[in-house]
């Protein structure tokens, strides 16, 4: 198997359909728009012919994520731990509101907290959905739930991801 | 004659080349460019210090609001990485764990406004002078961006307060990768946040 896959950004790609002409497998057409992995072997002629620089060569196995400090991730999860609090009383706000302004305001407000928490998350050790933290957070929630469905998603999810580290 | 920044954008306001004091303009002026209001505006070159107190942190268990916001985040990871199947089941726990968080019983917009306070005064402060000593560059970005969607946050609550209407005949909007919230007719043409393209600032539709 090749080292990387091309992928095509559908919001960049101005349909030239060079990769069209240059795939050697027939990977680049589709009628879904995306690149059929299955049949791409990653030799990257259609990243180099495409004008309009819509199509990227992905790696399948990523470097290990850089190591944080401990006190950096506290200071972090500070703020996560705030921002998440922020995220539940604006919800609360949402649903016991009758004012469609205020309904409104609310729904920016889960949203804009939720984006902050997942940024904080990324830079406090989460940033690579194949890291070791990840593996660790994902194997906790295992032992932890009594739900038979979620059990079958996280193992599935365990499975899925190439864990590199 | 002094210079006035945005904090949200950067944009300066120079006393010297506009001729108006920046005291002497209205209160309703906004930030040209990203529509900050004018109470955000900052005197240049103004150090602030931050006293090196350390409380220690307690380890704790994640909670499900907490677990909730990781595994979206995963999620969005999995989407970059083209990893589809990967992303919707980190989407599905993300909703499990939202659906079992508990909601923060009556709670008010001032309530919000004190716990913002909480972040803009000490939360964001520790955490630079911590992510400057350890030179995380990665770290002091997330606290460059949050700290400014926090204080437009603040000051969309202020205006609300003073003025229930003010969004009444205008948009909103949300910047998807950094959070900041814009309300006004016409997005900018990027974020003044994170200066992704403005096709990312998404619009929050009001309700019936």
């Amino acid at each position: 198997m090749s080292e990387v896959r091309a992928v095509r950004n559908l919001r960049i790609c101005s349909k030239d359909c060079l990769c069209l002409y240059v795939c050697p497998t027939g990977a680049t057409d589709t009628e879904t728009g995306q690149i059929d992995f299955s049949k791409c072997i990653g030799c990257g002629v259609c990243s180099k012919a495409c004008p309009s620089g819509a199509i990227s060569m992905v790696p399948y196995q990523y470097p290990k994520q850089q190591t944080k400090d401990d006190l950096v991730i506290a200071k972090l999860n500070k703020l996560i731990q705030s921002k998440v609090e922020q995220e539940q009383m604006a919800e609360y706000i949402y649903k016991n509101s009758n004012d469609s302004i205020e309904k409104q305001l609310a729904k920016a407000i889960i949203r804009a907290n939720r984006l902050m928490t997942e940024d904080l998350y990324r830079e406090a050790g989460f940033m690579l959905p194949q890291s070791k933290n990840t593996k660790d957070f994902l194997k906790n929630l295992l032992q932890q739930t009594k739900d038979e469905t979620l059990k079958k998603d996280i193992e599935k999810l365990i499975d899925l991801l190439d864990f590199n580290e | 004659m002094k210079k006035y920044i945005c904090p949200i954008c950067g944009y300066v306001y120079d006393e010297e080349k506009e001729g108006i004091k920046f005291d002497d303009l209205p209160d309703d002026w906004k930030c040209p460019l990203c529509g900050a209001p004018k109470n955000l505006f900052k005197a240049e070159a103004i150090e602030v210090v931050v006293s090196e107190e350390d409380d220690e942190e307690e380890l704790r268990e994640m909670n499900y609001g907490e677990i909730s916001a990781l595994c979206s985040s995963l999620a969005r990871g999995c989407e970059k990485q083209y990893l589809g199947e990967e992303s919707k089941l980190f989407t599905k726990l993300a909703n499990y764990y939202k659906s079992k968080s508990e909601i923060k019983e009556s709670s008010s917009f001032e309530e919000l406004v004190s716990k913002i306070n909480n972040d803009l005064e000490t939360n964001y402060q520790k955490a630079r002078s911590v992510a400057s000593e350890k030179e995380d560059r990665g770290a002091l970005r997330v606290i460059t961006w949050g700290e400014k969607v926090t204080m437009i946050l603040k000051s969309l609550l202020e205006q609300y307060k003073n003025d229930k209407d003010f969004i009444k005949n205008t948009k909103v909007y949300v910047c998807d990768i950094c959070g900041f919230i814009y309300v006004g007719d016409e997005k900018p043409e990027i974020c003044p946040v994170c200066k992704v393209p403005s096709f990312k600032l998404l619009e929050v539709e009001r309700g019936a």
